[in-house]
């Protein structure tokens, strides 16, 4: 029983940093039927940012901020730098290639990627990044939380699960509730004719990439607060990613918060139960499961053309 | 149509054995022909500068580059040094790709690395076809030179001792010194660790302890799951990454899901910058050479050229390495008078002879294999504050 609680609290953890990059991929999917491979780089450039704020602000050691306060302005940090660089990468790298044939903004996605990863690694070099927050108030966000049984649940994985969820709703609320949500599932199901019904395409693509970015780098802080981060893990974390909103129905955004959390449940569990020496073959099956037996993914909708 | 297509097929199939054949022979013509030892001579060191064992490249990066700089031209050399990159999480392919390159440029006699075993693997035959030593400062997988199928050839030559001693060393110290009852052994599916974990799973089985086996894939960067399978009552978990980082989370997991066990790392995982979790252990085949009389000067010098950086355990060997690669040559040089070839380069390594040698002693080789003779590997424990004591 131990183990299950302790495989869920992991997977509840990998899930929901999964699921936020899921996210971006599926907005800027919705949006301009692209898939953005340099999003993983993206979350690569948010964790970096998050490392930079938190030198900034006197490191793990010596903070110069309450410890809350100093999460929070790396989340924000990181939310705000990765927004700015998805209007970049949109406008120059995307935006030329809007009427172009399908694979051509996928091939732009692909060189974008390299150039962020290269890049990074150009300005800070290729040593991993720890943020070393065990260090941080002496090691309180390891050892403080609550259990369950014999299960210790850290405060970190706490912070890390509800400030994914809140995010997560946050962008429920803002495409379903909100003037600009409407433009941008206008825009996702028919661009033209929203369009034509006065929606500024434009505005709604950047605002789309905007969220999406924002979401990657809020993520890519999350994820190094327990993990090392390097200028190379926007590869792998993509294709996490990737494969999570595929498994959820991309364009989906209850869809790719669901595939998040499958995926960190498929992973944690094959680990923990089936191999850990199969967990990565375990996880990728079940993509080409998807694939051929369900390709909308598990809430996305079937794509019907007119012939 | 089919006779056209089937004619175009044998065309392009001659096509393709003629090049390949003209390609060797270029490359054996490459490899024959004599070098002026007074022009320019290219010393490659093919390490992994990007990737998570980037750490591994810029550090012995910088030590090779310091030892061209200082020992080449009392060797009457003329080296430009040139780094290769092969990062660990893309496998073999850039290692094989390397050696291409460097088997076709006739300036290069010598190369220093693969610096990891897989990459070594990889492409000791392609060296070896074209007569090139190439000399390891950090790739100890004991098949490299070790047993009836070698891995390597004999062009490959290392400075430090293979895992053949580092695996009994890591598991007679846990079995002797730290009285294990348990232990958990990871791998990371490449063959550093595969071989490691083998290796020192052997002789705690022997000992009758009680152990455990996981594989996590080489990209692993959260190991919860991991941590899970932990038994709470292990001692030590193995953990031979070839990225000290991980090595810090998984210390720090273990303390975040209440477990005793400690993390025990091999020479991949040795770096203070990095792993520094109190009370973990981690084996090196370098003993710290600040503490080395000998090699005061040289520390010094280094330190100079690379302000504000600590003195690691790669960059030492990295050092040994080269001076080896360039005293081979000059020996080479000497004897063709003036002139010489990869094949009289390759025939030098073992007749070079180093008195006090930068790991400490005197740099012999064995006569049994391209081994150091008389290395060991080097314990330490990570004290409270991070630093490393030397402990066996």
């Amino acid at each position: 029983m131990d183990t299950f609680l302790q495989l869920t609290v992991d997977a509840l953890t990998l899930g929901s940093v999964y699921a936020l990059i899921a996210l971006g991929y599926t907005l800027v999917y919705g949006v301009l039927k692209l898939l953005n491979f340099a999003h993983g780089d993206v979350f690569m450039v948010g964790s970096f940012i998050g490392f930079g704020v938190l030198q900034l602000l006197g490191g793990t050691s010596k903070p110069v901020v309450p410890v809350w306060l100093l999460l929070v302005l790396m989340v924000l940090a990181a939310m705000v730098g990765c927004a700015v660089l998805g209007v970049v990468i949109e406008r120059f790298a995307y935006r030329p290639l809007r009427d172009a044939p399908r694979i051509a903004p996928l091939i732009s996605a692909l060189g974008v990627s390299f150039f962020l990863a290269n890049s990074m690694q150009l300005l800070f070099g290729a040593t991993p990044r720890n943020y070393n927050i065990f260090d941080l108030a002496n090691a309180s966000l390891y050892t403080k939380g609550f259990n369950v049984g014999n299960v210790h649940v850290a405060l970190l994985r706490i912070i890390t699960v509800v400030a994914a969820f809140v995010l997560m709703v946050l962008l429920w609320f803002l495409v379903n509730r909100t003037r600009t949500g409407k433009a941008m599932r206008a825009t996702s199901y028919d661009r033209e004719a929203a369009a034509m019904m006065g929606i500024d395409i434009d505005k709604v693509i950047v605002f789309t990439f905007v969220l999406g970015s924002a979401l990657a780098g809020a993520g890519g802080v999350l994820q190094s607060l327990r993990v090392p981060t390097t200028v190379a893990i926007g590869f792998v974390v993509g294709l996490k990613g990737f494969t999570a909103a595929v498994i959820g129905g991309i364009g989906s955004i209850p869809g790719a918060m669901a595939g998040g959390l499958i995926l960190g449940f498929a992973e944690s569990f094959s680990q923990g139960y089936i191999s850990t020496k199969w967990s990565d073959l375990i996880v990728f099956s079940i993509l080409i499961a998807f694939m051929i037996f369900r390709p909308q993914g598990l809430l996305g909708r079937a794509d019907i053309r007119k012939v | 149509m089919k006779k056209a297509i089937g004619l175009a097929l044998a065309v392009l199939a001659t096509s393709v054995v003629a090049a390949s054949a003209q390609g060797s022979n270029r490359i054996a013509a490459v490899s024959a022909a004599g070098v002026n030892c007074k022009s320019t001579i290219t010393l490659p060191l093919v390490t992994p500068v990007t990737g998570g064992a980037g750490f591994l490249g810029a550090e012995q990066g910088s030590w090779s580059k310091y030892a061209v700089k200082t020992l080449a031209k009392p060797l009457g050399l003329k080296v430009k040094f040139v780094l290769g990159d092969t990062p660990v999480e893309q496998g073999p392919a850039p290692a094989q790709a390397l050696a291409q390159k460097y088997v076709a440029d006739k300036s290069v006699l010598v190369v220093l690395g693969p610096s990891t075993s897989g990459a070594v693997a990889a492409s000791s035959s392609t060296y070896y076809a074209a007569k090139i030593a190439h000399i390891s400062p950090s790739a100890t997988r004991t098949s490299l030179t070790q047993g009836s199928s070698k891995e390597a050839t004999p062009a490959f030559f290392r400075v430090v001792p293979g895992d053949y001693i580092q695996g009994p060393s890591d598991a007679n110290f846990m079995i002797k010194t730290l009285k294990v009852k348990k232990v958990v052994l990871l791998d990371f599916q490449e063959p550093y660790s595969t071989g490691l974990s083998d290796s020192v799973e052997g002789v705690l089985k022997k000992a009758g302890v009680s152990t455990t086996r996981l594989s996590a894939p080489n990209t692993t960067t959260d190991y919860s799951a991991y941590v899970t399978k932990v038994p709470s009552d292990a001692d030590i978990v193995f953990f031979p990454t070839q990225k000290p980082g991980d090595a810090q989370t998984f210390a720090q997991q273990l303390v975040e899901q209440g477990k005793k066990a400690k993390v025990f790392g091999g020479d991949g995982s040795n770096d203070p910058s990095a792993f520094k979790a109190g009370g973990s252990y981690v084996s090196n085949f370098a003993p710290d050479i600040t503490g080395i009389k000998a090699d005061a000067a040289i520390v010094a010098g280094w330190k100079k050229e690379n302000p504000g950086k600590a003195v690691g355990s790669f960059g030492p060997p990295s050092y040994g390495a080269t001076q080896v690669a360039l005293n081979a040559i000059a020996l080479a040089c000497k004897a063709g008078h003036g002139t010489t070839t990869r094949q009289a380069v390759l025939s030098s390594i073992k007749k070079v002879k180093i008195k006090n040698w930068i790991l400490g002693g005197d740099l012999r080789w064995s006569t049994k294999s391209n081994d150091p003779l008389n290395a060991k590997f080097y314990i330490f424990q990570i004290q409270s504050n991070g630093a490393y004591k030397l402990v066996g």
